[in-house]
């Protein structure tokens, strides 16, 4: 297995009373993108602030690189090494892109050539704009530029896709894909349940400050979200609570959608079988399983569009 | 030097932003035009009511030269309305007489007897001072013999010195502390004392004093806000503006981005207080600009001046950024910058001459750093008085490190 890039260990950050970041540990190795999946408060920022080296911890280690993020001698050497794209990254208003870009990379040693970055992300036509003249996506992309002008081997984005329209969204995840192409690490984090299973090859589902569960996706979905899911559409409390009794691996999603977990083949036709005799005439929908059904295994609950968890 | 390359980031954001230009530029120079209209009454100079007594005259009772040359170097200036006090009457009540029941301003300077013959002999006594040095330095290079006859000639002259009686030729000024215009007056009449004694040490021949020779500069009143606004617009910049724009950097994450990088905080400080140190000279060089060609003031920048606003500069900066420290949000910046800056504004003698407040408010201005930078500019720029301006500059400078080091210190370059 490829070295360790990040290093996590028993790792606790304490706000006065709010324990936001509850002894977690874990690794990210060369050259994966690393994803941290988790509703609003999880302590995902935290966490990736800790690693950053701006944002003291309470308890526990935390390496990267195998510098120490608390040593202050290795903060210099850390710094040199990352890229960041912070949640809710904003750049001087009145530079426009390709000085912001320049500006970050000014801040190292040496850096990328600046045009080649912005051809990277596709900012050309923006090159001499503004930064306050932008959008909102086009914003982040100067984020994740900033983020990548320095040739970091390891590269950190905060919850680089919230807020973003459908087609920004899967801009910014092309140049994720890309990274991960050039050898890069990259430590993500985000509330979006299809980011992390679409661009991450481990996850790490966080959650009231703690690590719920860690894997692939594949092997998070095999552990937790069985085989596959019979969704009956626009079923009622009855019919669950009568599923129920039969099967144990009954749920109700928001839209009033009820979900059967599917363990093996023969538990699929036994479960048919009951709603053939109960005369169930709606819509029968076969599931492959998600990591949205990974979390609402966890925690019971799922992540809405603006990130609050709801149970 | 990474401080260089955030200094030329942050001024380009800066001149790019209008709001900016506005507050840190426009602003102040629409200031000094009211301020200098109001003070100037463009048009007509103002003129300073001042009363004179001369009791210095020759045995026959006529005037002495000097005091005369010294009365019309005062009219020179254009400043004053002079109206004689007859020698034998008494200062004061002659004074409110004239002025009748309805009163007017008591401004009153009197030339004591003896002014002529002090003043000369002080000179004198000085002079000689400095022969003597000459002399005691070519001491080296000089004949056995040489010597001799310098040294006979030297203790001649050091009886002479000694005989001179050590005098100061003794003006007093009388005036009314609840008087406005008396701390100008006052820098006015000692303005052209200064000169005075500058002619009267390098003149030629001393005995020989040529009255035609004594010029000074002829201020207005505008020259004696010069300074004191541009200080206190160095004083707004850095603590109103600067930490404005500092705490917004904060609170849109533009710090904590690039306390993601190697970037350190005191290169990020340094580099905010060049830029606005850059402002702050562009900001001085139109107001004295504009104020020669409006208001036709005299005032002119020296080199101690530009120090002076720079250290000025540097030291308001370094508060601001120490200021933006403990500072949350962009109200909160402009309430505590205002609300530092404008008593400061008012105790230092900007607007007001600090001789017309009460003595305990006279103390305060002492410990409030931008009295030094308006007390020592206007040193430098009217009095042309350098040791005035060194004592000012060296407690400016020091200041100045102070704030820049506690700016440092409290610039949070990590969360909590
Ligand atoms: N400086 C702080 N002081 C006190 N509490 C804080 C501070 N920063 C964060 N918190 C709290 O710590 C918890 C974790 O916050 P964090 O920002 O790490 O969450 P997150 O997973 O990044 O969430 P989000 O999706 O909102 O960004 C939250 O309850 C938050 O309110
Ligand atoms: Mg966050």
């Amino acid at each position: 297995m490829a070295k360790p890039v990040v290093e996590v260990d028993t790792l606790v950050k304490q706000y006065g009373q709010l324990r936001a970041v509850d002894g977690i540990s874990f690794k990210v190795h060369e050259e994966e993108v690393f994803a941290f999946l988790g509703p609003n408060g999880a302590g995902k920022t935290t966490t990736v602030e800790i690693l950053e080296c701006i944002r003291p911890l309470t308890s526990g280690t935390a390496r990267i690189f195998g510098y120490e993020v608390t040593r202050n001698s290795d903060v210099v050497e850390i710094k040199r090494r990352i890229g960041a794209l912070p949640q809710e990254f904003s750049a001087l208003d009145k530079l426009t892109v390709k000085e912001n870009i320049e500006l970050i990379g000014d801040m190292y040693e040496k850096h990328l050539d600046v045009m080649e970055i912005i051809k990277l992300l596709d900012l050309e036509d923006k090159t001499n704009e503004k930064f306050e003249n932008l959008s909102g996506g086009l914003k982040q992309r100067v984020g994740v530029a900033a983020a990548l002008v320095s040739d970091p081997q390891l590269i950190f984005l905060d919850e680089p896709t919230t807020g973003l329209d459908p087609k920004a969204r899967r801009d910014v995840w092309a140049v994720i894909t890309n990274l991960k192409k050039l050898g890069k690490t990259v430590f993500l984090t985000t509330h979006y349940m299809e980011e992390a299973q679409m661009l991450a090859d481990r996850v790490a589902i966080i959650n009231k400050g703690k690590i719920a569960a860690i894997g692939s996706p594949q092997e998070l979905i095999a552990q937790y979200g069985g085989l596959k899911i019979l969704k009956i559409r626009g079923g009622d409390e009855a019919l669950a609570g009568l599923l129920q009794k039969k099967y144990d691996k009954v749920s109700l999603n928001s839209n009033g959608d009820i979900l059967v977990k599917i363990d093996d083949a023969e538990e699929f036709w036994r479960v048919m079988a009951t709603l053939t005799d109960m005369k169930v005439g709606r819509d029968i929908e076969i599931q492959t399983p998600t990591i949205e059904d990974v979390f609402l295994k966890i925690t019971g609950g799922i992540i809405t569009e603006e990130g609050e968890l709801k149970q | 030097m990474k401080a260089f390359t955030i200094f030329k980031a942050v001024t380009k954001n800066w001149i790019r932003s209008r709001s900016g230009l506005f507050f840190s530029i426009l602003f102040p120079v629409l200031l000094l035009l009211v301020f200098g209209a109001i003070f100037s009454g463009i048009g007509g100079t103002a003129q300073y009511s001042l009363f004179v007594q001369n009791l210095d005259t020759n045995t026959s009772g006529q005037p002495t030269e000097i005091s005369t040359a010294f009365i019309e170097a005062l009219n020179s200036t254009e400043t004053f309305a002079i109206s004689d006090i007859p020698a034998d009457a008494n200062a004061t009540e002659y004074v409110r007489d004239k002025l009748g029941p309805l009163g007017g301003n008591i401004r009153i300077l009197v030339i004591s007897k003896g002014f002529q013959d002090d003043l000369l002999n002080g000179t004198l006594k000085v002079r000689i001072g400095i022969i003597y040095d000459t002399v005691t330095y070519f001491e080296p290079y000089m004949t056995d013999k040489q010597n001799a006859a310098i040294s006979q000639g030297l203790s001649q002259m050091q009886q002479l010195n000694a005989s001179i009686p050590d005098t100061k030729a003794s003006l007093t000024i009388m005036l009314d502390p609840a008087d406005q215009s008396a701390a100008m007056v006052k820098s006015i009449v000692m303005s052209v004392v200064n000169a005075f004694n500058y002619e009267l040490i390098g003149a030629e021949n001393v005995v020989e004093f040529n009255e035609a020779s004594v010029t000074t500069k002829r201020y207005s009143n505008v020259d004696f806000y010069i300074p004191g606004i541009t200080a206190a617009f160095i004083m707004t910049n850095g603590i109103i503006a600067l930490t404005a724009t500092t705490t917004e950097f904060k609170r849109r994450g533009i710090i904590k981005r690039l306390s993601l990088t190697p970037l350190t905080k005191i290169d990020w400080v340094v580099g905010n207080v060049l830029c606005q140190t850059l402002l702050n000279l562009m900001l001085a060089g139109i107001m004295i600009a504009l104020g020669w060609v409006v208001f036709n003031v005299r005032v002119i920048p020296d080199a101690l001046s530009i120090a002076l606003i720079l250290l000025g500069s540097i030291m308001f900066s370094g508060m601001g950024m120490a200021l933006s420290g403990f500072i949350k949000d962009v109200e909160a910046a402009s309430a505590i910058g205002n609300a530092i800056a404008f008593p400061m504004m008012f105790l230092s003698g900007t607007y007001f001459p600090m001789e017309i407040m009460p003595s305990y408010l006279q103390t305060v201005s002492k410990a409030l750093p931008l009295t030094y930078v308006s007390e020592g500019l206007k040193h430098a720029m009217i009095y042309q008085n350098p040791e005035g301006t060194y004592i000012n500059m060296a407690i400016v400078a020091m200041l100045a490190v102070v704030f820049i080091i506690v700016g440092a210190i409290v610039t949070r370059w990590k969360e909590k």
